[in-house]
């Protein structure tokens, strides 16, 4: 169990530099999930953390002790890798038992470990098995059982669960964060769905191109996204973006967006006339008559919600509202915007207004 | 449709087993049969006439014959452990990168392509005393008399350092292949699980990599166990019979000799002891493996 800190990490192949300045702080036992689009540098972090990728630049240390030169043996560490990179010639018995065996622990104790890890993961039928002879599913518990039997200070996990199916996924999901709460260990757990991030995580870490965007708790970065990306990236159904300007109208503040359309401000302080983006969630969203006139593009009934598409002008904006609403296509349904539920961002800059 | 297609395949395969059979399996079946024969062309009774199974009561106490089996196996055993480390620590190196790493990439192949026939007139040359360049050294550099047509330990020992020379590109070539398809997660994990170096080679690296291992012992020893050209080519079977394996024992036998009856009934007698090797080997490497895949 130890705190991490990493400290303006940069990280350079060659002469091109792909992570400008990285710092997290991740308290003992805080469950920390690094999450961004493909290439954003999140794995990379992992990576560096593990002792796999060597540090440019900055610092990493795990408990009080600097690790950037520290090799990966010697961190006190266990990783779960995307593929589980499981040892394909040793049962599920020896992949478990391989970092104590490595420690050279006696067998009673290597016995013990082993057998405790797979009841709690479930794994005891399989023991005698090989890799080749397992689902994803319990391959995927084999990998952790192999990184529980250390007893590591930090959990690292790479995108664990993105090779299972849906549904096993939310299975695993439960089970890991299960896992947290009963050993109370520290987990750096990276992955590209904010699900998992939401859902997971203590604290969320926002990553692209190498640069952290936004570091917060999920209904933090929920709630006040910094800037168009997080707001973007964060919540599904994607939130909605308007590009248009701040107008004035019968002495209130409008939007005013490019094509025409006319929603309502929160007060704000933007000056009439700023470029802006305007931001709103599916899901803030209701339909009633009082609402701006939209017309009806696609809808898509899921049972319990219906998620309708609509554009007025160019823009299209998607509603997710909990009623089942039978609109055609072409008609006119009025969408309800709560301003308190509004976000504004720059729209040359895309940082929250 | 479908028997169109396999004649059609049989039609194509035609030639091929064509040959294979006419110089294959024929020669084959005709070697068994003569082995069970007294059959000196050049003797005063010239007539292949059925002996039934004395030359194989002879073989066994045949000391000449028991002999150059022991040279030969110790002759592979030397060759192709050496050849092994030599290869893989070659097949390492070159996973690296290092200056000038294509062009010694690309010399240490060349033996591959020689004929085995001039490896052995090569090495001759260099180890001929008073004229080769492997003597001439030894002796201005450490005095150190070589002379592999007196010395029966230097004739092996040059023997199973020119068939290093001649096979360890081959290892090499096939454990590279070997080292690059494998995936690099385990490894990276191992380190992770705490494994040192030494850890990672027993516990990781050899156990992935150990079919093609396998597969190249395998080519190595059936080809080690029958050479002939290159031996007969540096010593001819000399000193003494010290470097006469199982393979130059034969030629003399039905050459120089014209002994064809008993010549074929070694050769059986060795192809039988190659496959008993070679399954014993598989049997003890691989279908445990086969097992877990």
């Amino acid at each position: 169990m130890a705190n991490v800190t990493i400290d303006n990490v940069i990280k350079r192949y060659g002469s091109v530099q792909v992570m400008h300045g990285v710092s997290v702080d991740i308290e003992d036992g805080e469950f920390v999930v690094l999450v961004g689009p493909s290439g954003c540098g999140k794995s990379t972090l992992l990576r560096m953390l593990a002792g796999l990728e060597e540090i440019s630049d900055g610092t990493i240390s795990i408990g009080d002790r600097v690790v950037n030169d520290v090799p990966p043996k010697e961190r006190d560490i266990a990783m779960v890798f995307q593929s589980y990179a499981l040892y394909p010639h040793k049962t599920v018995y020896d992949n478990i038992g391989f970092p104590l065996k490595m420690a050279k622990r006696p067998k009673a104790e290597i016995d013990e470990q082993v057998t405790k890890a797979a009841g709690i993961l479930d794994l005891t039928k399989y023991l005698k098995r090989y890799p080749k002879e397992l689902s994803g599913g319990q391959r995927q518990r084999v990998a952790m059982g192999r990184a529980i039997v250390r007893d590591p200070q930090v959990f690292l996990f790479d995108e664990p669960l993105s090779n299972l199916d849906a549904k096993l996924r939310v299975t695993m999901r439960i089970e890991i964060k299960e896992l947290h709460q009963r050993l109370g260990t520290t987990i750096v757990y990276v992955t590209h769905d904010q699900i998992e991030a939401m859902t997971m995580a203590d604290k969320i870490v926002v990553m692209r191109d190498g640069k952290v965007e936004q570091i917060g708790s999920p209904l933090d970065l929920y709630d006040n996204p910094n800037n168009t990306f997080v707001a973007s990236f964060i919540g599904s159904p994607s939130m909605n973006f308007v590009h248009g300007k701040i107008a004035t109208e019968a002495g209130q503040k409008i939007f005013l967006s490019d094509s025409g359309m006319k929603l309502p401000l929160p007060p704000t302080e933007a000056q009439e006339g700023r470029a802006v983006t305007y931001g709103v969630r599916p899901e803030h969203i209701q339909i009633g008559d009082s609402g701006v006139p939209m017309e009806v593009v696609v809808v898509e009934p899921t049972g319990s919600e219906t998620q309708i598409f609509a554009k007025s002008g160019k823009d299209v904006i998607d509603a997710l509202v909990k009623e089942r609403i039978s609109a055609r296509p072409q008609s006119t349904l009025g969408f309800v915007i709560n301003p308190d539920d509004v976000h504004l961002f720059d729209r040359a800059s895309e940082q929250r207004i | 449709m479908q028997n169109a297609i396999q004649e059609l395949g049989w039609f194509l395969l035609a030639p091929t087993l064509t040959i294979l059979f006419f110089f294959g399996v024929l020669p084959f079946f005709y070697v068994v049969y003569v082995s069970f024969h007294s059959w000196n062309p050049f003797a005063v009774d010239p007539n292949m006439v059925f002996n039934g199974a004395d030359n194989f009561r002879k073989i066994v106490f045949d000391p000449a014959f028991l002999n150059s089996v022991s040279v030969t196996v110790l002759f592979v055993l030397f060759a192709v452990i050496s050849e092994l480390i030599v290869g893989y620590l070659l097949a390492q190196a070159f996973m690296r990168d290092f200056p000038g790493k294509a062009i010694f990439r690309t010399i240490h192949t060349l033996p591959l392509i020689m004929a085995p026939i001039i490896v052995g007139s090569v090495w001759k040359l260099m180890t001929t005393p008073s004229i080769g360049i492997i003597p001439h050294y030894l002796d201005e550099w450490f005095g150190i008399t070589m002379n592999i047509g007196t010395s029966a330990p230097a004739a092996f020992a040059t023997i199973v350092i020119m068939d290093i020379w001649h096979w360890t590109p081959l290892v090499t070539l096939t454990l590279i292949a070997a080292l690059v398809s494998l995936p690099p997660d385990p490894f990276e994990q191992a380190q992770i699980d705490g494994a040192n170096k030494r850890q990672i080679f027993w516990h990781i690296t050899l156990p992935m990599i150990a079919p093609a291992v396998v597969a190249t012992v395998f080519i190595r020893l059936m080809d080690a166990l029958r050479t002939v050209d290159e031996v007969w080519m540096l010593t001819g079977g000399g000193p003494g019979s010290a470097t006469r394996f199982v393979g130059v024992h034969i030629f003399k036998e039905v050459f120089p000799k014209t002994n064809y009856g008993y010549g074929s009934t070694i050769s059986v007698i060795v192809l039988y002891l190659t496959i008993v090797v070679c399954w014993l080997l598989y049997v003890t490497m691989l279908a445990p493996r086969s097992k877990k895949d």
